[in-house]
């Protein structure tokens, strides 16, 4: 598989191809305009890594973040309803991914299934992805990749801004987001807001069927998946020759309804009427709020360069839904189910010396402080206190312009501190009686890691090749360690296990590239092999009605690649085909030959574009995107079939004295195709993908 | 280092990853693991409970299925909760005559977890549940749940009406 996607993508670039994908617009710009910046790039880092532009978010706007960054090979967005999606990278998500905001990892509920990324969209000036381990200056969690966001940019003019409207045919989604900045002198500021609000979203089919239970639906429409997003940021800076400084702090508030026929994985009749309106939010829904306060700072000599960065996180977040009542909980009263208040504390203190022409010396401290309070009739993780430190250094030495080598260490050490937790009603017990039953009890873990990373950068005439090996970890969470009760989102009992270990993952990245004026060319192939990865096994027992799902760890092996090939045929036409393939197994435990859950299929995107001037930004582009059936599963899923979609994308910019109109159109799913996505959290349910959508956004620059 | 002896170091190298990633890929697939759900039946014998069954306090309700799974049977439960909300509907595409909706004063509630026999493919369960004298009155949910070793899970919901 892995050689046929390198193959298939290169004969199709050598026969010229006749196909091509919307999103190439960025990456394009770099080849042709400025192929050395993409040299670059390629040779800062031996780790694979992709840059991703403001006007890449801005053309390829697709309702979420990580939605619109699914166009990059290796990043896939996960599904879980409504406009809420979590991000992938290179299958790997929830806490074995970082997503960073300038330079602080964003601390919410990243271990749940239904929500998404509280960062505003319209604020990101730049993303960089790091596909693969990035312990070393990350820390825990950073095993499958970073999403690295940048919302940090300096305004060169006294007064700059934009305002963009946009809207989305498939679930009715109205948005509007206006930002504002300037400098005078050495001090600027930024501000900016978001406002989204969406309807229920469509699904081409009049019904769902899940267990045999037939749910139908109302003009197509998934029940009380409308929602809405509210987003404000303000940052204030000084920006001098040497010493820069900033603060900012944003807010993130979404809103957004769970599916009513199922919440969670369990079907549900309710009086309620979802169907009177589909812009209203019902019983069930989650809204969370992110606050964040991050002050940046730093100094730099000719061959020094400190940076101090401070931030505070405070992420609440409920689930409210009917009353009902389960096995031997009676009926609680009120609506909440769950409530998790965290707060979370960073401190990073990075210094970069040059010493002397080759070496750049990098070390740094990163120490972070958590705290989690939960409240509501339904438990799912116990509060906890963890605290953790990393210090790390690093030296990347230049042989010459074309040859670059790096090696870094860091060590790692977090204290978690569990509180007990009791039911609020009785359970009768073997023993005759009926007690609280403890679903979680108190401890004190502590870890240390140790990990490692190094690497080679390495160019000759058009070709850049990279390879990376490192060493990276994962701090097991809360749930993972304490959880002992039923999850009724999935109907399971779940039980933790005190005893884990971090997890540990070892991979090796290769990186080729190679570019001329017409063609571009990337092949990112990688091996992954975790002794220890933590997995939640469905076993065969029963716990109080529910079958049992236990934390264990096995040996996983995972390995794959993400190619790419681009193409300019002439000063109009361009042509892409990019695709990835995923292998996982599991080499021990009781699921010995499986794989993982949420698996992601081989996929393989082919696209065209037309540009009506050479470099403008009036184009037309139409993209084919095939994904292949996935019949690796691991119990609970089911195979998932193949499918393809048809998806066009045009984009105009128009100059209005000292202002630009930008229009960016997308039609997804042209031929309205019904199918299914194996990375979906609804897919367990048969909830298809959405069907034929069209967005359109407008933004005027100033 | 020169640039030949580099760039052969790295070819060696993307080589040697192809080849093991190649190698890898297909030595270890274990084609005997299990990708079938148990199943709950009827074969060859009268099943019991069935859907819209209608039983009397102080009665017993006999329990009568076939489980069977390809490689191996793992466990099952069997609750029964209340439909008084109709919240919910039967895993077959029966209607029953529903009794109008009430609030449960107080219901019953079974839940109880059963081994298998380890080894077993198919295995007959055959026993009484008693109905306790004292319950609510009403529409119930009978589910039975049943795993194979591998974790796999399948569900059986019946409806059936507890009268006086």
């Amino acid at each position: 598989m892995t050689t046929s996607i390198i193959a298939t993508a290169l004969a199709a670039c050598v026969a010229g191809g006749h196909v091509e994908h919307d999103d190439s617009v960025i990456v394009l710009h770099d080849v042709t305009v400025s192929g050395q910046h993409q040299r670059d790039f390629q040779m800062r880092m031996s780790q694979s890594a992709v840059q991703v532009s403001k006007e890449y978010l801005q053309q390829n706007f697709a309702g979420s973040l990580s939605q619109t960054l699914e166009g990059i090979p290796g990043v896939k967005a996960m599904a879980i309803g409504s406009g809420q999606s979590k991000p992938t990278i290179r299958g790997l998500g929830y806490n074995r991914m970082v997503v960073s905001e300038d330079g602080i990892k964003h601390e919410g509920q990243q271990w749940g299934n239904d929500h998404g990324l509280e960062i505003d969209q319209f604020a990101i000036d730049r993303v960089e992805i790091i596909k693969g381990p990035a312990a070393l200056l990350y820390g825990s969690d950073a095993i499958g990749g970073v999403l690295s966001l940048y919302t940090n940019h300096v305004p060169t003019e006294s007064l700059n801004g934009n305002v963009q409207v946009f809207g989305r045919s498939n679930n009715e989604q109205l948005g509007l987001s206006a930002r504002l900045g300037g400098r005078s002198g050495r001090w600027f500021y930024r501000a900016g807001a978001t406002v989204i609000d969406y309807a229920d979203y469509s699904v081409p089919t009049d019904s769902i069927r899940y267990y045999s239970y037939w749910i139908r639906l109302k003009n197509h429409r998934l029940r009380n998946t409308a929602g809405c997003e509210r987003d404000c940021n303000l940052m204030l800076g000084y920006a001098g020759y040497r010493f820069h400084t900033d603060i900012r702090i944003s807010d993130s508030y979404a809103k957004s309804g769970f599916f009513a026929n199922a919440h969670g994985l369990e079907v549900r009749l309710s009086d309620i009427d979802y169907d009177h309106s589909r812009r209203d939010v019902d019983l069930p829904y989650q809204w969370v709020n992110h606050l964040k306060v991050l002050s940046h700072t730093s100094w730099q000599s000719d061959n020094v360069r400190m940076d101090f960065n401070l931030a505070w996180q405070n992420n609440i977040r409920e689930e409210l839904s009917e009353p009902v009542s389960h096995g031997y909980m009676p009926q609680p009263d009120g609506t909440l189910e769950r409530r998790f208040v965290k707060n979370t504390l960073t401190a990073n203190m990075g210094l970069s010396i040059n010493l002397g022409e080759c070496h750049e010396l990098r070390t740094g401290v990163n120490g972070e402080y958590q705290h989690n309070r939960r409240s509501g009739w339904g438990f799912i993780i116990p509060d906890f206190k963890s605290s953790s430190a990393g210090l790390y250094a690093m030296d990347s030495y230049s042989v010459n312009d074309n040859l670059k080598l790096n090696a870094g260490v860091r060590i790692d050490h977090a204290n978690t501190t569990i509180s007990n937790y009791h039911d609020w009603y009785m359970t009768p017990t073997s023993a005759g009686d009926s007690v609280y039953m403890e679903r979680s009890a108190n401890a004190d873990r502590r870890f240390t890691s140790f990990t490692w990373s190094t690497g080679i950068n390495y160019a000759t005439g058009h070709w850049v090749l990279k390879a990376n090996v490192g060493k990276s970890f994962r701090m097991p969470i809360p749930k993972e360690l304490g959880a002992d009760g039923v999850n009724y989102h999935i109907f399971r009992y779940e039980r933790g296990n005190a005893d884990l270990d971090p997890e540990e993952s070892y991979q090796l990245d290769m990186g080729i590239h190679w570019d001329n004026d017409v063609v571009f060319i990337q092949v990112d192939p990688y091996l992954n092999y975790f002794p220890n990865y933590i997995y939640l096994n469905p076993t065969a027992q029963y716990v109080e009605g529910l079958q049992l799902y236990h934390y264990t760890q096995a040996k996983v092996l995972r390995y794959g690649v993400e190619a790419q090939v681009l193409y300019v045929i002439n000063k109009h036409w361009e042509t892409e085909l990019k695709g990835e393939y995923l292998y996982a197994r599991q080499k021990s435990g009781q699921k010995k030959g499986y794989t993982l859950p949420f698996s992601t299929p081989w996929s393989v995107d082919a696209g065209v574009k037309y540009s009506f001037q050479w470099h403008g930004n009036t184009f037309v582009g139409m993209n084919a995107h095939f994904v292949g059936a996935q019949h690796e599963i691991v119990p609970p899923e089911n195979p998932t079939d193949g499918y393809w979609t048809l998806n066009l994308s045009a984009g105009k910019q128009i100059d209005v004295r000292n202002s630009k109109i930008n229009i960016a159109l997308h039609a997804d799913n042209l031929l309205n195709r019904r199918y299914y996505d194996h990375t979906s959290y609804y897919r367990l349910i048969d909830v298809p993908e959405p069907g034929r959508n069209v967005s359109i956004k407008v933004g005027l620059e100033f | 280092m020169n640039n030949k002896r580099i760039m052969s170091l790295i070819t060696a190298l993307i080589a040697a990853s192809a080849l093991s990633i190649v190698s890898c890929g297909d030595s270890d697939d274990d084609d005997s693991k299990d990708m079938q759900q148990p199943v709950i039946s009827n074969k060859d014998i009268v099943e019991n409970p069935i859907d819209c069954q209608v039983y009397h306090r102080g009665e017993t309700i006999l329990f009568h299925y076939i489980m069977t799974d390809n490689q191996e049977l793992g466990a099952y439960n069997i609750e029964i909760h209340n439909n008084f909300d109709h919240h919910t509907h039967s895993t077959t595409s029966v209607d029953c005559e529903m009794d109008a909706k009430k609030t449960p004063q107080h219901p019953w509630v079974y839940n109880q977890d059963y081994a298998i026999p380890s080894g077993l493919r198919s295995y007959e369960a055959k026993f009484d549940i008693p109905i306790p004298a004292d319950i609510d009155t009403g529409d119930y949910h009978f589910m039975i749940r049943l795993t194979d070793k591998a974790g796999w899970q399948q569900i059986h919901s019946v409806a059936i009406k507890i009268a006086e």
